[in-house]
């Protein structure tokens, strides 16, 4: 082990050589300009492995939106602020641009000229109506059509100007395109299945890095675009690692194996403490748009009033919740918003931990105790289930302090979890649940929206195609979803966001706990890593990183 | 010898229509499906849910779904990934190395060491050495796997810092002695659980042939110790063990689930552990066939093998 550097455990010497080599057969072979060379080699990694590398079609949020964040480019993008930022559009569309209409149905996109497919090909307007007719080719397995089946008609007005007609009033349209890589109209016209097409394991993109080897089960390379439109990268190589463990991962990133203990999950809460005390790691924290809820399924007749939801959200002790388990990291929140989102209604007063007032207004609702100390009325006791996924630790001691809580005010909750591929299938989307604890975010995030996941048309175990899974009902809230969708302008639109979310507090369909906030392991050779709360993860800047 | 080949081929061939048979119906019998994953996809909506069924052909009935399958097996038409779109065979070739230098080199170091601790440990029947070794063999056996791997990588990687804490090779690094150093944590694993096995089963085996009468009949002839106990004791005493390594030849294919996970080997148990959280269910399939296949194959072969080791099984079947 002689020639390991005792620290990092890795052959330094080799590593350089390899970097050094990189750099100068990319930009020996493209002839780029001597600016700055690219250099290092980076290793980012991830409990899951990315197996899909087309955009529009993977499943896996984190490891494989990292892929797509290094190969692919988008209209615009969302930097730390929230504030969108041009990407393969010169400007963002507005009514004070031109890019919009003022009656917000009609868009003008302009595009630059000046950026190349990673084969050489020019970029144009075509890409991006390919793009969207892919998306909505009933065919193809596109995860989500992340809201362009809202658009009309699209078309390449000239090889950098793309025009649409929108079918109804749709606000989140910028979020829309932020959230819809380009792919490559010349390499996938001719596809017969895109499903199964090559293209999937070996992408062709305009990113900041070019897709260069995968080996399976463990790693995907890729190196430098140095023609990249947005400026050169200054890492030459970009590693992403897949390690399944999380124990494994950590004990790699203290040996210095790897770089970056990256999202979803990020390192354990239980060992972010000494994840701090390791030397040469810094932790910084991501605050992710998953909300942590408890569901109610207010179809059941335990929870078809409103009452009993508020009493067992005022029976749960968040606050142990959180720092027991999660040893204080996430943010509490009253909504289905994160509490720094621009939308999120600061003036929602928290009921509290209270379980006195929770036993009284479960009395008032008329469920008294019976013989065996569990609430009841007329027939229906108290009783029932929580589910999620097996295994999950973390939850499942949360669990346990949420069935505490409860039973002190006599209500009786079973814990009932299991695999993942159980608990999320039919059992979520069809109601079947008693009650579950899951995190989720806006369909569109981060545009406000939520109409999918709380109208009244959306229940689909009444038929509806959304997610309500809840089974919530009010037609104030339907009629606010309506009008919010309608509304450009984030002024405009705040009063509608703020009262949606002082009705959910109130009606309470799922019981807001917190926002996730996970820590990330970076050790300190890594330059340029900035955390993006905005984003599923925090390779939204590729080109910035760095190694030294 | 002939007929008794070709009767277990043709149960064999049986046996697997029926594996499969069974196998795809369990996976579709058993509640949830690949749809979860996408359900917990937050920017994946019901609707979404309910257009990839259709195009993944869930939402027809299970025995058209299996025709569909059997049909597709019949041209040795694998299928495709339900998440990566790849053909499945490729995917599991592409793992197969992986696994077979992992199992290969901890099989065999397993059997020597194994069989050598048995013999010894029966020569030396109820003294210290044999003590010693069935309380190391029960605690390896007991000890669950992946707190076996985890002890290890604390050990060695963080704490020692002699080998790398899994994966397979280094990035840029490459070359046989990378790769020795990734291997020898997960090898010793899987090796001690192995040699556990290989040397309890010798033991007993050896202690049987010990006591019989020509073993006496041999030492009386004058033979030595070692011509004794080799040529004649280990060699009568290979039957059991010839049908225990039938029974471990699919993990040499089928890799070591806990094992492959903890250390990030990217081989096939690891392929299988992933696929099982995302019911990738062309992927299991094909890995449940290739299992079923190994299986039923590695008892013929053993069967064979005894046949042709010991006389009085070939006699049987004469």
């Amino acid at each position: 082990m002689a020639d390991l550097d005792t620290r990092t455990g890795i052959p330094i010497d080799r590593r350089a050589v390899l970097a050094g080599a990189v750099a100068a057969t990319t930009l020996g072979a493209i002839g780029a300009r001597p600016a700055v060379a690219a250099s290092g080699v980076l290793i980012d990694a991830f409990t899951q492995e990315a197996v899909n590398f087309n955009p529009l079609l993977y499943v896996n949020t984190g490891c494989e939106t990292a892929v797509e964040y290094a190969v692919f480019d988008t209209l615009w993008q969302l930097d730390p602020q929230g504030a969108f930022k041009p990407n393969l559009a010169t400007e963002i569309p507005s009514v004070a641009n031109g890019g919009i209409s003022a009656d917000g149905r009609t868009w003008t996109v302009k595009l630059r000229p000046d950026v190349k497919w990673h084969d050489g090909q020019p970029f144009t307007a075509a890409d991006v109506v390919f793009t969207h007719k892919v998306l909505l080719d009933p065919k193809v397995v596109a995860r989500s059509r992340n809201g362009l089946d809202h658009i009309a008609t699209i078309e390449a007005v000239d090889d950098h100007t793309v025009k649409m007609t929108l079918k109804d009033d749709f606000a989140p349209g910028l979020v829309a395109w932020q959230k819809t890589s380009i792919i490559p109209k010349h390499v996938l016209e001719h596809e017969a299945d895109i499903n199964v097409a090559p293209f999937n394991s070996n992408p062709i993109g305009t990113g900041p890095f070019v897709f260069k080897t995968r080996v399976a089960g463990d790693r995907i390379e890729f190196s430098a675009n140095p023609n990249y439109h947005g400026g050169a990268p200054k890492l030459a190589t970009l590693v992403q690692k897949f390690v399944p463990d999380q124990q494994t991962l950590f004990a790699q990133l203290q040996t210095g194996q790897v770089d970056i203990f990256d999202v979803i999950q990020g390192i354990p809460p239980q060992l972010a403490q000494r994840a701090r005390s390791l030397p040469g790691v810094k932790v910084p924290m991501t605050a992710q748009p998953f909300v942590e809820f408890i569901y109610f399924n207010c179809g059941k007749p335990q929870f078809s009033d409103k009452r009993v939801r508020q009493a067992l959200l005022m029976a749960v002790d968040k606050k142990s919740w959180a720092e027991a388990v999660y040893y204080g990291l996430p943010a509490p929140t009253l909504s289905y918003l994160p509490p720094s989102h621009w939308a999120y209604n600061s003036a929602l007063k928290d009921p509290g931990h209270d379980p006195q007032k929770a036993a009284a207004l479960l009395d008032a609702a008329g469920w008294t105790a019976g013989p065996d100390g569990v609430r009841a009325k007329d027939g229906v006791r108290l009783s029932f289930t929580m589910s999620t996924t097996a295994g999950n630790k973390s939850r499942e001691q949360a669990q346990q302090i949420v069935q505490q809580g409860w039973k002190k005010i006599g209500v009786d909750m079973a814990i009932k979890n299991m695999p993942a591929s159980v608990v999320w299938g039919d059992y979520t989307v069809k109601s079947q649940f008693d009650t579950l604890m899951v995190a989720w975010d806006p369909l569109l995030y981060p545009d406000p929206d939520y109409t999918d996941r709380i109208h009244s048309k959306l229940i689909p175990a009444k038929g509806g195609s959304g997610s309500n899974y809840v089974q919530y009902e009010n037609p104030e809230i339907d009629m606010l979803c309506a009008k919010g969708l309608a509304t450009i302008g984030n002024e405009a639109r705040l009063p509608i966001y703020h009262r949606i979310q002082e009705i959910l507090l109130d009606d309470v369909p799922f019981a807001p706990i917190f926002e996730f906030v996970v820590p990330v392991g970076v050790r300190d050779r890594v330059g340029g890593y900035v955390v993006n709360p905005y984003t599923p993860c925090n390779s939204w800047n590729l080109a910035e990183w760095t190694v030294t | 010898m002939r007929r008794f080949v070709l009767t277990r081929l043709g149960q064999a061939a049986l046996l697997l229509l029926g594996a499969s048979i069974i196998g795809f119906a369990l996976m579709h019998l058993a509640p949830g499906g690949p749809m979860a994953v996408y359900t917990l996809n937050p920017t994946v909506s019901a609707q979404d849910i309910e257009r990839i069924k259709h195009v993944f052909g869930l939402d027809q009935p299970v025995y058209v779904q299996y025709a569909k399958w059997a049909t597709g097996m019949a041209t040795l038409d694998w299928g495709n990934s339900f998440f990566g779109g790849r053909p499945v065979l490729g995917l599991v070739l592409e793992r197969l190395p992986a696994t077979l230098l992992l199992m290969g080199t901890a099989m065999a170091l397993a059997l020597v060491a194994g069989v050598t601790v048995g013999v010894a440990a029966a020569v030396r029947r109820n003294r210290a050495f044999d003590y010693v070794t069935a309380t190391l063999a029960l605690l390896a056996m007991s000890l669950p796997t992946f707190w076996l791997g985890l002890l290890a990588i604390f050990i060695f990687a963080q704490v020692l810092g002699w080998a790398p804490a899994g994966g397979m090779t280094e990035v840029g690094a490459g070359g046989t002695l990378d790769l020795s150093r990734h291997l020898v944590l997960p090898m010793l694993v899987l090796t001690a659980v192995l040699v556990a096995q290989w040397s309890r089963y010798t033991r007993s085996a050896m202690i049987d042939v010990l006591n019989q009468d020509y073993m006496r009949t041999a030492r009386a002839k004058g033979l030595g110790p070692a011509r004794v106990l080799l040529g004649y004791g280990l060699r009568s005493a290979l039957v059991p063990l010839v049908t225990l390594g039938g029974l471990q030849l699919p993990m040499l294919f089928g890799g070591a689930l806990v094992t492959e996970t903890v250390f990030a080997w990217p081989g096939m148990g690891a392929l299988f552990v992933q696929s099982l959280d995302s019911r990738d269910y062309p992927v299991l399939m094909a890995i449940l066939m290739l299992t079923a296949v190994l299986v039923v194959g590695g008892n013929l072969l053993a069967d064979i093998l005894s046949a042709l080791i010991d006389p009085r099984i070939r006699a049987a079947h004469a």
